[in-house]
């Protein structure tokens, strides 16, 4: 099948993406519905699973090479400081101790987008990077950080972002502490001030949103060696390909002399999306002592350096008229980035979920004297529907109106950002399905707060719209042996969701052979053709439509191979179960062993690429998720009963896989919403949860009953495979429910994340 | 200062030379190479280090080799026998109980040490059980699935 | 965390001696939950661990009607949450086993670790100079406080962490402390001290002395007990407030009652004032509330904890209503 370059267009937030790809030059056939598929859809267990269950599995932090030296990061113990002085001498002295690198003994190499360098002397939040060791084991190293001595002069912080936006807060940048890309990033549709006139009632609220922090269970770690001037990284990484740009650039080598490898790793979450300083530390180190480096992140440093979700102040204000019409919404809002520019935004459910013709939104972004955010499951929408949802069902309220036939009346048919139609919106079938499952008619208070005793119960819902959907550029090898195994291949990365076995399925399903006969192998940047980043709930919808098309070259390559072999033209040959058949003489056969083989191939290689995005339509993921809550208002105790979450993601692939990363997201979005927390001390500006149990993550006993329903099948405008992506739907909707629902069984509205007990019983007993 | 320690590790006897201040789960990793036991917090308050000792399931982490002269010792590498995974190593496998997998042997190590006691455990014991386990990824439902039937 | 000496002594004497030798540079490890945890933060910095696990003749549970309960030091908590005779006759201290951390630290924690763990404060916990590590100053009381103490704080606003300690209040447990001078047997609650006392250690106990046992009077005809832990997260989690009462009680009237505070003070707490005023009288909903509505008015609390005071109160008539009905 022949290809052509295009310029293929994602409207990703604000973000016009605009990028050339080469993708197959004409549509490829989509796949039927998934009960007609014999792979796709099936709750098929994953490849990968022995590996895992047996304790084999290689993760990079298990990754152990010959003579290898263990280093650990020095990190800066104040909020803002500068460095006056570092002496190693002491450090060098400890027996087994190879080398420390520091800002006095390496080249300035910049770092995130230029703000800072990988030893900067301007330090400026509490786990800023001043050295880093090399020694002969971690407990050496560890020792080692604390002989090197540093004189520091410390400077005036902000951990605030309130505080820093104000006129006398101490500077972190030149530019101030308003990152001049939202210094406000403003937005305007229509004319807000007039629909607030045209308005029967006007709501404004003030909500907050907490710092959380990734914390997946494996840490950030890399192990890195040279050979000569070929350098190898094992990296526990969402994007091989963009460490190794990202090192090559640090390092002024080309990419041709890096290879990234990463085949398993326990969990990222969007931390995991760029590449580290710690990983060229590690390279820069590995280099001068000439030995291979392993260096990991522990569990305290997860929590000060290598990401967050950004807080949020967010000031609605929606204006409706009583037959529950929108017309007009309002935000403004201030998000920290922490010590370096980042979007720390959450506008667009605001500006996305429903119609309104007049909308205004100003965002500042606001730099303060803590750790860096990141992209974190779903950036932006998590903080903005806990708060935008919130809104809607305190508005349905004041006027009267179940908050489920509010959002039908503003339902938006059209996407207002571009006014464009959406390939397929199936939202309104989530909340019809979603409801019955929870039951909301009969559990739901018709009053707040009606029912009787101190135990109360309640059940609140709240939407959700993502962008997913996948695009190109992403490709896959696919390679038929001559015994008729199969080998996929991408550089794209199974950060745990499941990829490895989803391809495998799309390549079964093609070539109808059984999936035990498909091996699949991502994550190499030398090995394998370029697969994306795993973020953005796109690595499912970009690549297995990929691994389609290049299973379809295969077979066409069969078809061709068995046509001249039998003597048949194609168009009259079956494919069935691995067998071409003539279709007038069944005995005319010729199993595809049997056409590689006899064609005198060894291997049969096509690569298969990504489609173009469909363009003039709006792609999106769509979903409702519904709570059913138990709040004792003795204790302030919020209990999740039970989480029902529709969703409109497309086509499903594994169904095992799917209720996997819906269970999951759900789970984190209980945290959100009722336990995770980075508490910080703005007096010394140090954070205070640094450890597992301060800062915490549900367990088992937090888990409550959750239910999934999908609504959606393929979406065809989108790729053949139709998949949209469900790893940030999952967490998106979960706490604006939970609050709607606590609101519903208590009549107390909770504006701050997260719900937890103290909040309730300052409210119930009018405390502070 | 250098001793002898004897274990019996996965059912096989082992004797190693080294400083009783080191963890148990740095001679798991590091001297006996067995990496399927991680390392997630490194102060007990994740599980992913859980191991057996004796029939009851500990943290690694916070366990000094100077205290397991004599002791049995079970690890995740310990389960499959003959090439045969143990039964709950399957389940958690059909049960979809599994996702990054980096929590997966603390799990079932918990898990493993409760059917060592309780064969027929009930739901709230299962989740007691393995209430020193955190998984930042699946969620829970499955993961008492596999523990429940395997 | 720092490298140290192991030491690990079979005897008592063996160990006192050590510790009297040199206690400022050794840190005790009973299980390990806690010891190791705080060397790996660098709260401690002791170059030599002491582990007292292999000490023979200290791990034992021994129950009979006359003489009561015996809980050797190194008896597990897992051990303690799962006796029979315990759950039986002393059900304040199986509730408050089992709501202690995670099985597997259950399983390795031991009573008198429990006893003698170190703060859960954040500041303490993590890189500040605060009183209770020798420096000047508590970052709590102007800080970040929802989970500090509303009384007996000052200098400092600790709260103590051990639920067992708790449980063991309530019962009015007797400790034995052995030192290489003898054997002495004190009350549970003198164990521990106020921060207006000695800001930096939770214990009376001196280099040298260490917890062999605890005494639990036999239980009385009638008796019920319970321990209610309110936690933020549902397992693994320490005391936001926790109650243990001890309860004698004739058709729904108090005869006698003692009950015990968690989460609330530098040390396990209880208010004999509050005993006396619920004697005689009939438990109910209401009747509970008059006499529980003006428990720890007097509390001093911070900018973010006052929540605890309600919250006391309503855990404690739940709990009672719990025992009696």
């Amino acid at each position: 099948m022949s290809r052509k370059v295009i310029k293929s267009v994602t409207n990703l937030y604000d973000k016009k993406i605009e990028r050339l790809a080469e993708v197959p030059d004409e549509k490829l056939p989509p796949l039927k519905n998934n009960k007609e598929l014999k792979y796709i859809g099936r709750g098929i267990s994953r490849i990968d699973g022995y590996d895992k269950v047996s304790g084999t599995a290689v993760f990079t932090f298990d990754k152990i090479l010959k003579n290898m030296a263990h280093a650990r990061i020095l990190r800066c113990p104040h909020p803002h400081a500068k460095i006056r002085k570092i002496d190693i001498t002491k450090a060098m002295n400890i027996k087994g101790v190879i080398d420390i690198i520091t800002k006095d003994n390496t080249e300035k190499i910049d770092w995130y987008d230029g703000d800072t360098f990988i030893f900067d002397e301007h330090l400026r939040y509490q786990g800023d990077e001043i050295a880093c060791v090399a020694a002969e084991n971690e407990v050496i190293a560890s020792m080692a950080l604390k002989k090197i001595e540093v004189e520091y002069e410390i400077l005036s912080h902000v951990t605030d972002k309130m505080t820093a936006v104000k006129e006398d807060a101490p500077k972190l940048y030149d530019w101030g502490n308003i990152s001049p890309d939202a210094n406000p990033a403003k937005y305007n549709r229509g004319d807000y001030e007039q629909g607030l006139k045209n308005a029967d009632q006007i709501i404004e609220e003030e909500y907050n949103t907490q710092f959380v922090i990734h914390n997946p269970t494996e840490v950030h770690c890399s192990t890195v060696d040279w050979n000569g001037d070929h350098l190898t990284i094992w990296d526990s990484t969402q994007g091989i390909f963009a460490v190794r740009n990202s090192v090559a650039a640090a390092l002024k080598i080309p990419q041709n002399k890096i290879t990234v490898i990463k085949k398993y790793m326990g969990g990222g979450f969007g931390a995991k999306l760029e590449a580290g300083k710690y990983t060229v530390m590690a390279a820069l180190l590995a280099k001068r002592i000439g030995r291979p480096v392993r260096i990991t992140i522990d569990r305290k440093e997860m929590n000060l350096a290598v990401g967050n979700r950004p807080d949020s102040y967010q000031r609605l204000t929606v204006g409706v008229k009583n037959d529950g019409t929108l017309t007009a919404l309002g935000m403004t809002m201030y998000g920290a980035m922490g010590a370096h520019r980042d979007g720390a935004g959450c506008q667009w459910p605001l500006r996305s979920l429903y119609k309104c013709p007049n909308v205004k939104v100003e965002e500042y972004h606001v730099a303060i004297n803590t750790g860096r955010s990141r992209p974190f499951r779903a950036p932006g929408h998590v903080q903005g529907t806990f708060a935008f949802e919130s809104i809607i069902d305190m508005a349905a309220e004041k006027i009267g109106m179940d908050p489920i036939e509010f959002r039908l009346k503003n339902y938006a048919e059209v996407e207002a950002n571009w006014e464009i139609p959406w390939t397929t919106k199936l939202l309104k079938e989530c909340y019809k399905q979603g409801a019955e499952a929870i039951n909301w008619k009969s559990k739901r208070n018709k009053k707040a707060g009606e029912g009787k005793g101190p135990v109360k119960r309640g059940v609140g819902m709240a939407s959700q719209i993502w962008w997913g959907t996948g695009g190109p550029p992403a490709y896959a090898t696919v390679k038929l042996n001559r015994d008729g195994s199969v080998h996929v291949l991408s550089g794209t990365q199974d950060i745990g969701c499941g990829t490895y076995t989803i391809l495998a399925q799309v390549a079964a399903e093609v070539l109808e052979i059984p999936v035990e006969r498909i091996t699949v192998s991502l994550g190499n940047t030398d090995e394998h053709p370029y697969g994306p980043s795993s973020g953005g709930s796109m690595t499912a919808s970009s690549v297995t439509p990929a691994v389609y098309d290049g299973a379809l070259q295969i077979k066409a390559k069969l078809m061709s191979g068995a046509s001249a072999l039998l003597g048949v033209r194609e168009d009259n040959l079956v494919y069935s179960q691995g067998v071409i058949y003539s279709k007038d003489d069944k005995n005319k056969k010729k199993s595809i062993q049997e056409v590689v083989r006899e064609t005198h191939e060894q291997i049969l290689v096509a690569t298969g690429a990504r489609n173009a995005r469909p363009q003039g339509v709006m792609l999106n993921s769509f979903g409702a998720q519904f709570a059913e809550v138990e709040v004792n208002l003795e204790t302030g105790k919020v209990k999740v009963l039970k989480i029902v979450a529709a969703h409109d993601i497309g086509r499903t692939i594994n169904r095992k896989l799917l209720e996997n990363q819906f269970h999951g997201g759900i789970i984190q979005g209980i945290g959100y919403a009722l336990l995770e927390e980075r508490v910080i001390d703005h007096y010394t500006g140090k954070v205070l949860t640094t450890n597992l149990h301060n800062y915490k993550m549900p367990t088992i006993k937090d888990a409550p009953e959750i239910e999934v329903i999908i609504v959606s099948e393929g979406d065809d405008q989108i790729s053949a495979i139709g998949a949209k992506g469900i790893g940030e739907p999952a967490i998106i909707p979960t706490a604006g429910a939970i609050a709607n629902a606590v609101y519903n069984a208590t009549g107390v509205r909770i504006r701050t994340l997260p719900i937890t007990p103290d909040k309730i019983l300052n409210q119930v007993y009018n405390i502070g | 200062m250098i001793r002898r320690i004897n274990l019996t590790i996965n059912g096989d006897k082992v004797g190693i030379d080294v400083q009783p201040s080191m963890r148990l789960l740095d001679v798991l990793r590091e001297i006996l190479n067995l990496t399927g036991t991680k390392e997630g917090c490194s102060i007990g308050e994740c599980g992913a280090c859980t191991v057996v000792i004796n029939g009851n399931a500990v943290n690694s982490c916070l366990i000094v080799i100077g205290q397991c002269e004599g002791s049995e010792i079970t690890t995740i590498e310990g389960l499959e026998k003959n090439g045969e995974l143990n039964k709950l190593q399957k389940s958690f496998m059909e049960k979809g109980a599994v996702q990054c997998g980096f929590c997966t042997p603390g799990m079932i190590m918990s898990a493993y040490a409760l059917l060592l006691k309780n064969p027929n455990p009930t739901e709230v014991e299962i989740q007691e059980a393995i209430a020193g386990n955190l998984c930042r990824c699946t969620g829970y439902k499955q993961i008492i699935e596999a523990i429940k039937s395997p | 965390m720092t490298d140290f000496d192991y030491i690990q002594p079979t005897t008592l004497q063996e160990a006192s001696k050590v510790l009297s030798s040199d206690g400022i540079n050794t840190l005790i490890y009973a299980g390990g939950t806690d010891a190791l945890s705080l060397l790996k933060n660098d709260i401690y910095k002791q170059h030599k661990v002491l582990n007292l696990k292999k000490i023979e003749g200290l791990n034992y549970i021994s129950f009979d009607k006359t003489n009561g309960l015996r809980i050797g030091a190194l008896a597990t908590i897992s051990e303690i949450g799962s006796s029979p005779e315990i759950k039986e006759n002393y059900n304040i201290i199986h509730e408050a086993a089992n709501e202690i951390a995670s099985p597997q630290l259950r399983n390795m924690g031991t009573l008198g670790g429990n006893l003698c763990q170190r703060p859960r404060c954040w500041y303490y916990r993590e890189d500040f100079d605060c009183i209770r590590k020798g420096g000047g100053e508590c970052f709590a009381y102007e800080g970040r406080n929802k989970f500090h103490c509303i009384v007996g704080g000052g200098p400092c606003y600790i709260v103590h962490p051990s639920d067992m300690a708790v449980a063991l209040l309530a019962l009015d447990a007797k400790v034995v402390i052995h030192s290489n001078n003898g054997e002495r047997t004190i009350p549970i609650n003198d164990l521990y001290v106020l921060p207006q006392d000695d800001p930096m250690n939770e214990t009376i106990l001196k280099p040298g002395e260490i917890v062999k046992e605890i005494q639990v009077q036999p239980p009385v005809k009638g008796i019920k007990s319970g321990y209610v832990k309110f936690k933020e997260r549902d397992t693994w989690d320490f005391a936001v407030v926790s109650v243990g009462a001890v309860i004698n009680s004739t058709n729904g009237i108090i005869n006698n009652v003692n009950i015990a505070f968690g989460g609330i003070a530098p040390k396990p707490w209880s208010e004999k004032s509050l005993n006396k005023s619920l004697s005689s009288v009939r438990i109910n909903e209401n009747e509970l509330e008059g006499k529980l509505k003006n428990l720890f008015s007097n509390a001093e609390t911070l900018s973010e904890n006052a929540y605890k005071v309600p919250l006391v109160r309503n855990l404690t008539k739940r709990l009672l209503l719990r025992l009696v009905q």
